[in-house]
């Protein structure tokens, strides 16, 4: 009975950890699930497997960095998880993609200030990552559109056997993508209680906050999935297929670095790459004007909500 | 390997479709030709049986394509895009039998002059429609190489717009009968059309092309 109470503060980690997984799977399978590649269910399940071997195999190092940020207690992890997930479904709310790796840090940022501290060094390499993550996965776009094209095109084969490998590629992509999730992403949902609470290690974190997310998958990813992935997939099999991949290879590189950083980022990043190489005019104003709002917006309100919300816990 | 032998069955079938496709053309020019030599009309009757049998023989596998393209073994895009070039290429031999039907039943007279301007306007409408099975051939076996297909479609197609107005112009500056120019002109028009179904079919298969094109 004691391991389940000493656990129970966990759940605002879990909660975190089912909204990302309903959010960010979209990046990973929803241009093979709006391209009726795959049916949801499957591509629901195979991202949730990615996620749990991810999380498990690789989440550790993402883990140790954000425990390293600053000193957490008790009770400021679940301010930290909480004001993170009340920012994240107020700006899915408001339309804008959202980076729980950021609204984390931005809690995480938010809770240290409120107690006084003003030593965030590691903050610095967490921020560069932010900017790196729509940048690398832009690059890696850019460089992988014409040569894979390139190959692609000088293949004599049917045009069936084109489009399965591409679509098969697709759903190995979707694979890998959900994989690099899990491993990056699994330390915003537990990452903050490394350490905290007792007879739980990093790898049960990992596991927990990966089981959570898949959850998040299994049961609430449909509509984003659909929605999402209908605007990457209008852009050709080819284009979706180099986003994810690009997207997949980014966040999997800042699951080695121990860095979290977003998907949804990540895949945007990827689309505006595409745009660039096949002519700017693709690209939309709209969508950067999204991206650097989401930048601003994310971490900024949720500092401001853990903030307020020690300020409350310590004026009681 | 159970996805790669129903590919594989598709794609023959679609290779018989499009050996069908070329039978009935094959058929119509004997056909007329062989009517021009001998003025049988009995012959005629018996050589558009023929034709008819090809594109019957072309609708069924078309047929059993369509029925193995919904088997959820091929995904919904190459689906679509399949569906719509079949639906594209049947308009071929379907008017190729129209003509050789229309010269057969409604009796009409073609004069000595004008036999050989016909029969080339066929060849170049079997030489279109053999273009528009090679480009289709390439798209199921060498895919980068159909451009250059099609774009051979489109060129023979041209060929016969100019000899199409220039049998009818010469139709008109003729001395026949106002009533035989027209049946005549309906004639030369409609085996014309034969390289306009070929070149719509081919425009397909450029679209089909242009969407997977990186």
């Amino acid at each position: 009975m004691y391991p389940l109470l000493n656990s129970a503060p966990l759940s605002g980690g879990l909660f975190l950890g089912w909204t990302l997984g309903a959010n960010d799977a979209a990046n990973c399978f929803g241009a093979a699930v709006a391209g009726h590649v795959v049916r949801f269910r499957q591509a629901a399940l195979l991202c949730a497997l990615g996620i749990i071997f991810g999380a498990v195999l690789q989440g550790e190092q993402g883990i140790c960095t954000l425990s390293g940020l600053t000193d957490q207690t008790v009770a400021t992890a679940v301010i930290v998880t909480v004001a993170a997930g009340i920012t994240g479904v107020l700006m899915t709310a408001l339309g804008i993609p959202i980076s729980t790796s950021q609204a984390v840090v931005g809690a995480i940022l938010g809770v240290g200030l409120a107690l006084g501290r003003r030593d965030f060094d590691g903050l610095v390499k967490v921020v560069l990552c932010w900017l790196g993550t729509p940048l690398g996965a832009m690059l890696i776009a850019m460089l992988a559109y014409f040569p894979t094209g390139w190959l692609i095109e000088r293949m004599r084969i049917s045009i069936l056997t084109r489009d399965k490998l591409l679509l098969s590629g697709l759903i190995i992509v979707g694979l890998y993508g959900s994989y690099a999730l899990g491993a990056n992403n699994v330390t915003n949902s537990t990452g903050v209680f490394s350490g905290l609470l007792p007879g739980v290690t990093d790898r049960t974190l990992a596991l927990a906050g990966g089981v959570a997310m898949a959850l998040g998958v299994l049961t609430f990813s449909k509509r984003v999935m659909i929605s999402v992935g209908g605007r990457i997939t209008p852009l050709d099999a080819y284009s979706a297929f180099i986003s994810v991949l690009a997207m997949s290879i980014t966040v999997h590189i800042f699951a080695f670095l121990g860095a979290p950083v977003s998907t949804s980022q990540g895949i945007v990043g990827a689309v505006l790459g595409i745009g660039m190489v096949r002519g700017v005019q693709s690209i939309q104003g709209r969508m950067l004007w999204h991206i650097l709002l989401g930048w601003l917006l994310t971490p900024l309100l949720a500092l401001m909500l853990a903030a307020t919300a020690m300020a409350i816990y310590h004026g009681r | 390997m159970f996805f790669i032998s129903r590919q594989k069955k598709i794609e023959s079938a679609i290779h018989l479709y499009c050996e069908k496709v070329a039978l009935c053309l094959d058929r119509a020019v004997d056909a007329v030709g062989t009517w021009f030599g001998s003025n049988d009309r009995r012959e005629l009757h018996q050589r558009m049986n023929k034709v008819h049998q090809a594109e019957s023989q072309a609708d069924n596998i078309r047929r059993d394509i369509e029925v193995m393209l919904y088997s959820k073994s091929i995904f919904p895009e190459s689906r679509g895009d399949i569906l719509g070039l079949l639906e594209a290429l049947d308009k071929v031999p379907n008017q190729t039998e129209t003509v050789v039907r229309m010269l057969y039943i409604q009796h009409i007279h073609i004069p000595e002059a004008y036999r050989p301007g016909i029969i080339e306007l066929l060849e170049v409408a079997r030489r279109c429609t053999t273009a528009l099975i090679d480009a289709t051939g390439k798209l199921f076996s060498n895919f980068p190489a159909v451009g250059a297909a099609v774009g051979k479609v489109d060129q023979l197609e041209s060929d016969a717009d100019v000899l199409e107005n220039t049998l009818i112009e010469s139709v008109f500056a003729s001395e026949m009968d106002g009533f035989d120019k027209i049946m005549l002109r309906d004639v030369i028009h409609r085996l014309a059309h034969i390289c306009d179904r070929a070149e719509t079919a081919a425009d397909r298969i450029s679209i089909i092309i242009a969407k997977r094109k990186i």
